[in-house]
């Protein structure tokens, strides 16, 4: 049974240029037509949402998923098309909401649980669970303007997973706490699932997405670019954004044969330089689908590509590459040389491939120096940290690499 | 028997066509009275706690708020009794209870008017029904209201005034009040998210109201052709049947009756047309 229903939904606003906020200008400015701007927040959005299903929505910034959460909440008016939504939802877009400093932790518990929905007996019943919970029992009586930030959501928090939700609308507002918060965050979901809570999820971590969201919807400016499966959704987003997957060097100190410095960036301290008998035109880094990107998930395969020209016969070059992190430590290097591999000669035009089977970086943006040289380590062409990927986590795991392991007990 | 709670009850009622007959808007209606009951229990949390932070949770807060109207009622009374001369029975009742009322007024609207422009974070990060914002500031004013009458009931029993039946026509009065109130809220309240300077302009016509009726004085003072035109106002009609029926133990008019009712449907019907028109837009102009 679908339980949120969305239908040829769209989302327009009117961003006027000037904007009138009051009777005088209105009447004043009767006669002059209001110039504005229309931003299409939403187009075409089709979907729904079955019982008890785990559904997420990812996208970057302004692709339009709080808006469309808001939507699903009642808070804004679609401009056309419909949501219907057939249980009782309840939206956990912003911790705290009716939050008054000037009331005491016990009154604005009561205040909070009655704007989530909870009823009077409940929260009778539940104010101490509540308090303990928070960690606040000493503080039942104190004014919440005296409360710590931290405080202040721990008490949000506590309250608001007292509810009992039949649809949970879940923004991404939640993951600004600690990792501490986050794992409680991530655990409270995981209980409402297990009971059969309905749970709409918006966020910008995808890793807490692939763990826990049955189906997923991808949106780009707005547009419903892919809806379906998680895992495929999320490689969809990550290696699907052509537009944006052109790994373009970093602009920096780039010292050409005259020694001038054509374009400067001192905080980064990368460069390139080498003869030039053999330059490198571009590197380029491919998905498991073949497709340009500069995003991958974490284990998955990888190619990297450099493209070559030269200008003369070479004999005998090394390709090199090294791997960075974004600190700058040497994560890992390897050339032609050290995997035994003899390029007689090169000529013109051409690329060479490095096939990585699985990344067995965990996370993080990485740096990537390419570079050709003789096999005396004169370089032709070294480019000096100059590409750049992003690896998104798949696992929990911490660091910055894998190690394949398992436990035994 | 298992008694049905009444929001369900409506519901039930609504749904199993026993008001078919009735036109769209009766049904919407009956359906929007059922909703906001099943919201009981948050008006109330609402109103409570505004009520409570308006006077600061202190016990000094309380006494301040019944110091107040006690002030003014001095200050008017010596004035209009000493220096202007005014020859009314009951004169301070009389003024008490016209001020009473007409601050509920001022308070409901004044309040009302801000409750949407002043809950930002509400509007935008969660949705119940946004009249209840309105009415439970109603309620907030009426609470106010009610405790500021306990001076009110004081000075009935110093001054030994007998009650007589048509005291149970109070409540109807101070019903159809509430309802003129929250109509005007309402529409306000909406109207204050489009234009802000609607706070303005709407204390500067609460001020020319206070004089424009029968508060300080009775009704007779007004020459006698503005008198209909006085009388026009719903408020000086709720003002004049709430003294006879409470100070003067006579009944109220019929007409009196008629026209607040009447006002009071319409300014309902009224405010919720404006509110509804301009509410979709609430979260977007805030």
């Amino acid at each position: 049974m679908s339980v949120i229903e969305v239908d040829k939904l769209e989302k327009s606003f009117r961003i006027p240029h000037e904007k009138r906020t009051t009777l005088f200008e209105t009447l004043t400015g009767v006669f002059k037509p209001e110039s504005y701007e229309v931003f299409n927040a939403l187009k075409d959005i089709n979907f729904d949402v079955k019982e008890g299903e785990f559904f997420g929505i990812i996208g970057e910034n302004g692709s339009g998923k709080s808006t469309l959460l808001k939507m699903i909440a009642g808070i804004l008016y679609p401009s056309s098309g419909e949501v219907h939504i057939h249980k009782k939802v309840t939206p956990f877009l912003e911790l705290g909401v009716g939050f008054h400093p000037d009331m005491t932790a016990v009154e604005n518990i009561k205040t909070y649980g009655t704007i989530m929905g909870m009823s009077k007996h409940n929260i009778r019943s539940r104010t101490d669970d509540i308090l303990e919970f928070a960690g606040l029992e000493k503080f039942r009586d104190a004014k919440l303007k005296n409360f710590s930030s931290g405080m202040q959501v721990r008490l949000a928090f506590s309250t608001a997973i007292q509810t009992d939700p039949e649809i949970l609308l879940m923004d991404e507002v939640l993951a600004v706490g600690d990792m501490d918060f986050q794992q409680k965050c991530l655990d409270v979901l995981n209980n409402y699932r297990k009971e059969g809570v309905t749970i709409v999820f918006v966020s910008h971590d995808l890793g807490a997405v692939r763990r826990f969201c049955d189906r997923t919807l991808l949106l780009h400016k707005g547009e419903q670019i892919a809806l379906g499966s998680t895992a495929e959704v999320i490689d969809r987003y990550v290696y699907g954004d052509q537009d944006k997957s052109i790994s373009e060097p970093v602009n920096c100190v780039v010292e050409n044969d005259h020694g001038v410095l054509t374009e400067e960036q001192p905080s980064v301290t990368c460069s390139r330089w080498g003869d030039q008998k053999i330059e490198i035109i571009n590197v380029e880094f491919y998905d498991k689908f073949g497709n340009l990107s500069n995003r991958f998930n974490s284990f998955d395969a990888m190619t990297i590509r450099i493209i070559y020209h030269a200008h003369e016969k070479v004999f005998d070059p090394v390709f090199g590459i090294a791997l960075y992190s974004e600190k700058g430590e040497n994560v890992y290097g390897t050339n032609t040389e050290l995997k035994e591999i003899v390029i007689d000669s090169i000529e013109g035009k051409g690329h060479i491939d490095l096939k990585i089977e699985s990344i067995s970086l965990l996370s993080g943006r990485f740096l990537l120096t390419v570079a050709i040289h003789s096999r005396t380590h004169e370089p032709y062409d070294w480019h000096d940290k100059l590409y750049q990927f992003d690896v998104i986590p798949t696992s929990r795991d911490a660091g910055m690499f894998n190690v394949p392991c398992k436990w035994i007990i | 028997m298992k008694v049905l709670p009444i929001d369900r009850f409506l519901n039930k009622a609504v749904n199993s066509g026993l008001f078919c007959k009735l036109p769209n808007g009766w049904k919407m209606s009956f359906k929007h009275i059922a909703n906001l009951y099943a919201y009981r229990q948050l008006i109330w949390q609402l109103s409570w706690s505004e009520f409570k932070l308006r006077y600061k949770n202190s016990v000094l807060g309380y006494i301040w708020s019944l110091l107040e109207p006690l002030l003014m009622l001095t200050v008017l009374y010596y004035v209009f009794s000493h220096i202007m001369k005014m020859q009314i029975e009951n004169y301070q009742l009389f003024l008490l209870l016209g001020i009473i009322i007409w601050n509920f007024l001022s308070r409901a609207t004044t309040i009302g008017m801000n409750c949407i422009v002043g809950k930002p974070s509400m509007i935008k990060k969660i949705y119940f029904p946004r009249d209840i914002f309105v009415i439970s500031s109603c309620i907030t004013a009426l609470l106010m209201s009610v405790f500021e009458s306990l001076v009110f009931v004081l000075f009935m029993i110093y001054f030994k005034v007998s009650l007589s039946v048509y005291i149970l026509q109070a409540p109807i009065i101070l019903i159809c009040l509430f309802i003129l109130s929250l109509g005007l809220s309402l529409a306000l309240a909406a109207l204050n998210v489009l234009y802000r300077d609607v706070q303005f302009i709407w204390a500067v016509l609460l001020q020319a109201g206070y004089f424009a009726t029968p508060i300080l004085y009775t009704l007779e003072v007004f020459p006698a052709d503005l008198r209909s035109l006085v009388l026009l106002n719903p408020f000086a009609r709720v003002i004049i049947a709430a003294r006879e029926t409470i100070i003067y133990a006579s009944p109220m008019q019929t007409g009196d009756l008629i026209f607040m009712g009447v006002a009071s449907i319409v300014s309902l019907i009224i405010g919720y047309a404006v509110f509804n028109k301009i509410e979709p837009r609430f979260a977007e102009e805030i």
